[in-house]
């Protein structure tokens, strides 16, 4: 028992970066109406991205993130009208070649990365891997590596600044319209191929950012999208898909799980643990905890 | 409705005369071996295609039945010491059990969830291969060996022969197929004409996912050696995807086309440039990029375009604007 | 009259707060034609949805010939020989037209060359037979409203919903779908028909049922509707009254 406290810790703590991803993803599944299957592999390219600028700087990956930030922007901004025109085609079926696309995105980021990365797994050194706080009261140890507790802190900025975007700005009323009802937010003047660019660009980037995180605490490795692909999937569906106030709680549980598993159970049990939750949802309440997807 | 011209049937006529005359011609077991694989993933797209093609539902983890057959098999002759043919039926009959277990939930939502949830299904079952005991865990199993290359050959031709008449009879002949094919242009619309869109669609899946299984088992006992990273891994997935993207979704021919085509290309680049496998991964995912921008038909449609299909003309936006809620 | 076809019994439809229809009652006997009529959003479609299945109702019921089908799945309905059209027309866009009708077919013919010698036979008779290897997604509007109400007559019901289906049309084009459905009336179809142009509604309905913010406000001939007080401040507003 003396060790749930910690586990409870630990989880919450990875919870609380899983909301970021699962935040952006959700909101680019809100706006352009496709699952990125790729949303691994931007975490990857962005883990990637952080370790090589660490290595040949020897700054910390910390200073890079807003780089990172504007770089993955970039690239999201450019590639979502590609994504855009599958989408908005006519022959065929639109969704269905949307999700191959994206599909079809995630087997070739995978391939490059393995190919310029290989197979071997790393993790980026910074200034907090080191420390960490010992809270030790009323019996109860818990050990707070600096790292994690700056990936929270990471967080919640993140989410603040979503939310701040989504709820304040004209910016943010236009994603929620087409969000809503994509044609009709159109005809009310919303541009939905630049505000698309712009939640996409933001999703990869902040996807990218994110990355960077977990190389520093947990590992980095060129095969590692699968399983965070995974993780945002678990997340957004225990959310309800598209349904942004169920993310921080579906997150939350995900790295609760995840803690659990590592220190009570088999480390490698983790993601059974995540499907059968996964298929126990979509059982009982295909939409959702909460029942508020689409 | 003609859909083939008058040379079609003759054409298939002589391949497949050719196809079964070829091992009493061709001794060179590496060239037998080839066919042996290609016309197996002539199997698994055509298989593929039936729920993602004619039902427009992604399975995103088509492997995964293929590594149920497989190890299906493996078990029950390995542990269970069954003889092959009575072990071969399971292995369909495991995939298609899976596929009704994976199907109950997820076939009642939106296209988006099911494409997760096969993916994932898929990631699922290569885990559990890997944390059981009774699967070898990352070992994988070995068969005892049967070495009879024309015997393999022949099975191989005779399940994917009839996987593929079977398929045409039913999609292409019987009502079952235009009712796929309704579901998939709009199941809303499908319901008011009396069609159960779930039934219709876990039908599919189970008929998608029962060759897929078979044919994964005779490869088991064919390659005699399965672990989960190869018969469980992506790779068996994603090249079910670009062939029958790449060939063409919707249609019989177009899969078999994009499996050879693709087959055939892989086959050369692993022969020549094995030292660039991971390159082989890039391309793959290049092709279903390129194929979905260029060729959304697929080859198969863009080659043999159906004679009646003009471009839609009616403004897609507005009609849409006023389309009423769809249920809750 | 003759024997009750439908019975709508105190039927609700709420919407989270919402409630699109409330406390509808009425009857549709054999053979005649009934129109729904109201100004928008007065619940029409939504009435429709629950009748024909897409919608459950939050309260009351619905009886067609006898049994109690609230609540039971479209599919089961068309089986039970309730047709129905919808008001944006959903044709299978990537079939062609016989497709789209032999697919409906198949409910009552489930034998393929049956199924698409019926679905000749109604395309002879909505008049669409020319156009039957013409891919859905090339029908003008009125070939598609036509198509409509091909593929629900395609599963031979007992009872016909119609949702626009003149609408949106031409003077020429609205008279000829009128005369189908006289002559469909006149093969003993029974007809729920929602429309919105009144020159036509008027002239085919037996009877009509009025909401307004989905409630009833009136039922009965054309002649007697007309002259209710409460019909004419729902489409001409306070002052007319």
């Amino acid at each position: 028992m003396e060790l749930l406290p910690q586990a409870l810790t630990d989880g919450i703590l990875l919870g609380g970066i899983y909301i970021t991803i699962a935040i952006a993803f959700s909101l680019t599944y809100g706006v352009m109406h496709v699952i990125d299957f790729a949303v691994g592999e931007w975490i990857m390219f962005g883990a990637f991205t952080g370790f090589y600028l660490n290595k040949w700087t020897g700054l910390d990956p910390f200073i890079f993130l807003p780089v990172i930030f504007v770089l993955y922007f970039g690239i999201g901004y450019l590639i979502q009208p590609v994504i855009h025109r599958v989408l908005s085609g006519t022959k065929g079926n639109p969704f269905l070649m949307g999700l191959v696309f994206t599909f079809g995105l995630a087997i070739m980021f995978r391939g490059l990365a393995l190919t310029v990365f290989g197979f071997y797994s790393n993790s980026i050194p910074s200034m907090f891997s080191e420390g960490s706080f010992n809270i030790d009261q009323f019996g109860i140890t818990v050990t707070i590596p600096a790292v994690r507790l700056v990936g929270l802190c990471y967080a919640l900025a993140i989410t603040g600044f979503l939310h701040y975007l989504l709820k304040k700005t004209n910016f943010g009323l236009g994603v929620r319209a087409l969000a809503q009802h994509k044609d009709a937010a159109g005809l009310m003047g919303v541009n939905s191929k630049r505000t698309g660019s712009f939640v996409y660009g933001i999703y990869v980037g902040i996807s990218a950012m994110t990355g960077v995180l977990m190389g520093c605490i947990l590992s980095i490795g060129a095969q590692m999208g699968n399983e965070y692909t995974i993780f945002a999937f678990f997340v957004v569906v225990l959310a309800g898909m598209g349904y942004l106030a169920g993310v921080p709680w579906a997150a939350l549980l995900l790295g609760l799980v995840q803690s659990i598993f590592m220190i009570y159970f088999n480390p490698s049990h983790t993601l059974l643990a995540v499907f059968a939750i996964l298929y126990v949802i979509l059982l009982i309440s295909p939409r959702g905890l909460f029942g508020k997807g689409v | 409705m003609k859909t083939t011209n008058s040379r079609g049937p003759a054409i298939l006529g002589i391949l497949v005369a050719a196809l079964l005359i070829l091992p009493l011609v061709v001794h060179d077991t590496f060239v037998l071996r080839v066919l042996t694989e290609g016309i197996m993933w002539i199997g698994l797209a055509i298989a593929f295609d039936v729920i993602a093609g004619y039902t427009g539902y992604l399975n995103f983890g088509h492997g995964a039945f293929f590594g149920i057959g497989a190890y299906t098999i493996a078990i029950l002759m390995m542990q269970a010491n069954l003889p092959f043919w009575a072990a071969l039926p399971a292995g369909g009959l495991a995939a298609g059990v899976v596929a009704l277990i994976a199907g109950i939930p997820t076939l009642r939502l939106k296209g988006a969830y099911f494409a997760i949830a096969t993916w994932a299904l898929s990631r699922a079952i290569q885990q559990l291969a890997l944390n059981v005991e009774f699967t070898g865990g990352p070992d994988g199993m070995r068969l005892n060996a049967f070495l009879n290359p024309q015997f393999f050959y022949y099975l191989m031709l005779i399940t994917v022969g009839l996987t593929f008449l079977i398929l045409w009879y039913l999609l292409e002949r019987a009502p079952f197929g235009l009712k796929l094919k309704a579901i998939r242009e709009d199941e809303e619309g499908a319901k008011a004409l009396g069609l159960n869109p779930t039934k219709l669609k876990m039908q599919a899946f189970i008929l998608s996912a029962l060759p897929t299984g078979i044919l994964g088992g005779i490869y088991a006992y064919w390659i005699t050696f399965i672990d989960p990273s190869s018969t469980l891994g992506d790779l068996v997935s994603d090249q079910a995807v670009v062939m029958v993207v790449f060939g063409g979704m919707g249609t019989l021919f177009g899969p078999a086309l994009g499996a050879l085509l693709i087959f055939a290309f892989k086959t050369i680049f692993w022969a020549y440039l094995s030292d660039f496998q991971l390159l082989y991964l890039i391309i793959l995912g290049a092709l279903i990029a390129v194929s979905v921008i260029f060729i959304p038909n697929g080859l198969w449609g863009t080659l043999f375009k159906r004679k009646a299909a003009p471009p839609r003309r009616e403004e897609p936006a507005l009609t849409a604007v006023v389309a009423p809620e769809e249920g809750n | 009259m003759s024997e009750t076809i439908l019975t709508v019994d105190s039927v609700t439809k709420c919407f989270g707060g919402l409630t699109a229809v409330d406390d509808v009652s009425f009857t549709v006997q054999k053979g005649e034609i009934v129109g729904l009529i109201g100004p928008n959003g007065a619940g029409k479609t939504t009435l429709f949805n629950v009748i024909s299945g897409y919608y459950s109702p939050t309260k009351g019921s619905v009886v067609f010939q006898g049994n109690d089908i609230s609540g039971k799945p479209p599919y089961h309905l068309a089986g039970v020989g309730i047709g129905r059209t919808f008001q944006v027309v959903k044709p299978f866009a990537g079939l062609t037209v016989l497709e789209n009708v032999v697919i409906a077919s198949f409910l009552k013919h489930p034998k393929r060359t049956d199924a698409e010698r019926h679905a000749w036979q109604v395309l002879e008779t909505t008049g669409l037979a020319d156009r039957a290897h013409v891919s859905a997604a090339g029908l003008t509007l009125a070939g598609r409203k036509r198509l409509e109400i091909s593929k629900a007559l395609a599963l031979e019901p007992a009872f016909l919903l119609l949702d626009e289906v003149v609408a949106g049309l031409n003077p020429t084009e609205a008279d000829r779908t009128v005369e189908l459905i006289m002559k469909l009336k006149g093969q003993g179809l029974t007809i729920l028909i929602v429309e919105h142009i009144m020159r036509v509604i008027m002239n085919i309905s037996d009877r009509l049922v009025v909401l307004n913010f989905g409630r009833k406000i009136a039922e009965g001939t054309p002649a007697e509707v007309c002259g209710d007080a409460q019909v004419i401040q729902a489409y001409l507003g306070e002052a007319a009254a």
